[in-house]
């Protein structure tokens, strides 16, 4: 980043105050030729003179993956770190692909984790699943709305309903928003959540709390966050870019997301 | 076996301690393959049971005092500090002894039916002052009747043959009810002073503490629903026939008078010779649909339920609604506004009241549709339809093919079920 050319100095310009005058009050203003930058040829400036230009990076994390869990996670380097709290405070949504194992409990809800119990899991099909999966939507989707603070009799309220917009835009405990099965073949399942400030630990909880609802037990195999607000897998840098050419390239086309979200949410 | 299963899983926990040497763990393959076969050697609980089928259930909420509810202790509590429930505000589920096929609502009473071929098909919760739950045997003193029932008792229906005739479906108006058989007709029950049962008007007869339960028979072919409204009746038979009786002053019997008719009459209007597929009504307008998906209404106008044909406040004959918004399935009546589904399952509203588009929407002639993704549609769930619309005084309901219910509406005394007493002025999910 260092070796990239960098941009001009910008000139200074002080105004330093003029030597008084006669009459005592006012004192005048007078412009200064530029300060003087010592240079060794026409558009060059030594680098031994003015140093490198970043000695440090300052680069803030997004919302939090923890170590059990993989996808998409966001980084703001420098500037991005201001933007990070404004996206923080859209409360967008983020979307998991959750892959869960019937037949098994353990105590942290993942399968790495010590054995509780092992139940039956025939009785299981996709319609049930769908059910308790109707059922999960419904509730947080009136848990949606309460913690939203919006007056519900006002009409803007309602016009918000329709167009599916509330949400909450403060603290609050975390919400599912929309939740589906992509994919169903016993012992296994997949599932899709859309989901508002929660953690991978309650995921994984909400997979142990389906398999208790369908009389039978399940551990969370897989948890990938798949979009976090704006940014999309597509996005994402691989293992193999980590390198400055491509961090540019990403923050460059992402700069227009963030900015037009950012203004449609906040204003 | 048990025993020696029970110590591999233990055996497999307790490792002894190895020797650490700052953070790092000796995750050797003896650990892993210990765990996996204490796994592999855990019992299995089974907690579903062989047929495990769903109990169909039935769930009541709203006001308590008139014992409607059908559960004792709201009214009488069973203990003597506690005070007697005014408000039931979210659905409390009610133990029946039988599966219930068929439930109405009255004003202050409640009837719930069954279709079994045992000789108990109907009970009765409520007020019963005019006998509209039929004679409730008083236990105190066997020559009196009840006048509120706490908790559903059964009634007694004069059958034929009650071992095999089953109870189809039932309807609750204000002081009266209808029982529909599947072979031996409808049943009527309660207060006649208008000739809502279908029986000729005796002058001041005492309704209370009756054991009159008329029958009526006299149909061009099978009737298939029964409705009430608030103090008159109307039948659909098979044939696509729409009879009425009772009180008529909106011209809500739509017989082209408006006087009361004490014997089921059939009418004409625009409706003769449609095949009609489904009737409808509360308070004093009703609405019928029919087989090609056109809605007829008749009765009540005050309320701009009928203003998109007529400027009268009362049309005593069946008149077409020209609404253009596609081919209905489904039309129910409230007490002010009226609510149809189409096919496509969408939900149109029109009348008076909180109509469920916002508090803007006080009143319209003409039908305003409900945003489908007010009852959860997205891209995400393209496929959620509403099923079924049901109307009270002042509130709405929706039923979804998911199976999850939306009400709107006025809250009065709880009958939301929401939990909550402020009115929604659009839906919102029990």
């Amino acid at each position: 980043l260092n070796a990239a050319v960098r941009r001009a100095p910008r000139q200074h310009v002080r105004f330093l105050p003029a030597p008084a005058g006669g009459d005592g009050g006012a004192t005048g203003l007078v412009a200064r030729s530029p300060r003087r930058v010592l240079r060794t040829g026409p558009d060059v400036v030594s680098v031994a003179v003015r140093g490198p230009r970043f000695r440090r990076l300052k680069i803030g994390a997004g919302h939090r993956l923890d170590t059990k869990a993989s996808g998409v996670f966001v980084l703001g380097i420098g500037h991005g770190n201001k933007l990070l709290t404004d996206l923080y405070n859209c409360h967008l949504t983020k979307v998991y692909t959750v892959g869960g194992l019937f037949g098994k409990a353990t105590d942290d809800f993942s399968d790495t984790g010590k054995l509780v119990e092992k139940t039956t899991f025939d009785h299981i099909t996709r319609e049930k699943l769908e059910r308790i999966l109707a059922v999960i939507q419904g509730t947080n989707h009136k848990a949606l709305l309460m913690h939203s603070n919006i007056d519900m009799k006002t009409q803007e309220a309602y016009e918000l309903a329709v167009k599916g917009l509330i949400r909450p835009m403060g603290k609050s405990p975390p919400i599912i928003t929309a939740i589906r099965c992509l994919q169903f073949a016993l012992p296994e399942f997949q599932l899709e959540i859309h989901c508002l400030h929660e953690t991978q630990q309650y995921l994984r909880k909400i997979v142990h709390e389906i398999g208790l609802e369908l009389k039978s037990s399940a551990v969370c195999i897989q948890v990938r966050r798949i979009r976090d607000g704006v940014f999309t897998l597509d996005d994402a840098l691989l293992r193999t870019q980590w390198n400055l050419q491509s961090i540019q390239n990403a923050i460059w086309d992402c700069q227009l997301k963030v900015k037009t979200e950012l203004e449609k949410t906040l204003g | 076996e048990a025993a020696a299963m029970w110590g591999a899983l233990r055996g497999a926990r307790r490792r002894p301690p190895a020797l650490r040497r700052g953070l790092a763990k000796a995750a050797g393959p003896g650990s892993v393959r210990h765990r996996r076969e204490a796994e592999e050697a855990a019992p299995v609980f089974q907690y579903a049971g062989k047929a495990a089928k769903r109990k169909d259930r039935v769930f009541v909420w709203g006001f308590c005092y008139s014992g409607a509810l059908g559960v004792p202790s709201f009214v009488k509590p069973d203990v003597g500090w506690k005070k007697p429930r005014r408000i039931q505000p979210t659905p409390y589920r009610l133990e029946t002894e039988e599966k219930i096929s068929s439930a109405a609502c009255g004003y202050g009473f409640t009837l719930l039916s069954s279709k079994t071929t045992d000789i108990t098909k109907v009970w009765g919760m409520g007020l019963n002052k005019d006998s509209q739950l039929g004679f409730q045997r008083s236990r105190r003193d066997r020559t009196k009747g009840y006048e509120y029932v706490l908790e559903p008792s059964p009634i007694p229906l004069p059958l034929e043959k009650p071992q095999q005739t089953r109870v189809l479906q039932v309807s609750c108006g204000r002081a009266h009810s209808l029982i529909l058989t599947d072979s031996e007709g409808v049943f009527t029950m309660g207060n006649n002073s208008y000739g809502q049962c279908g029986r000729n008007v005796v002058e001041d007869e005492t309704y209370s503490e009756s054991h009159l339960i008329h029958q009526l028979k006299e149909f061009d072919s099978r009737v298939v629903q029964v409705v009430c409204g608030q103090d008159h009746s109307l039948f659909r038979t098979k044939k696509g026939a729409v009879y009425a009786c009772g009180w008529g002053a909106d011209g809500q019997t739509g017989l082209g008078h408006y006087d009361i008719t004490s014997v089921p009459t059939k009418l004409n209007g625009d409706i003769a010779g449609v095949n009609i597929i489904q009737v409808s009504s509360y308070g004093d307008c009703c609405l019928a649909v029919s087989d090609e998906g056109d809605v007829f209404g008749w009765g009540n106008s005050e309320y701009l339920q009928l203003a998109s044909v007529t400027e009268t406040t009362q049309v005593n004959v069946p008149r077409h609604l020209p609404f253009k918004i596609g081919k209905i399935k489904e039309a129910a009546c409230g007490g002010t506004g009226n609510i149809v589904l189409t096919e496509e399952g969408n939900v149109f509203v029109w009348g008076y009241g909180i109509l469920g588009k916002g508090p803007n929407l006080i009143e319209t002639a003409v039908p305003e549709m409900i945003p489908p993704s007010l009852f959860g549609w997205s891209d995400f769930n393209p496929d959620i339809r509403v099923a079924h619309v049901r109307c009270g005084l002042g509130h709405f309901a929706a039923l979804t093919n998911r199976g999850e219910l939306f009400v709107w509406g006025k809250n009065l005394r709880g009958c939301l079920g929401t939990g909550r007493m402020e009115d929604h002025y659009f839906p919102w999910r029990v």
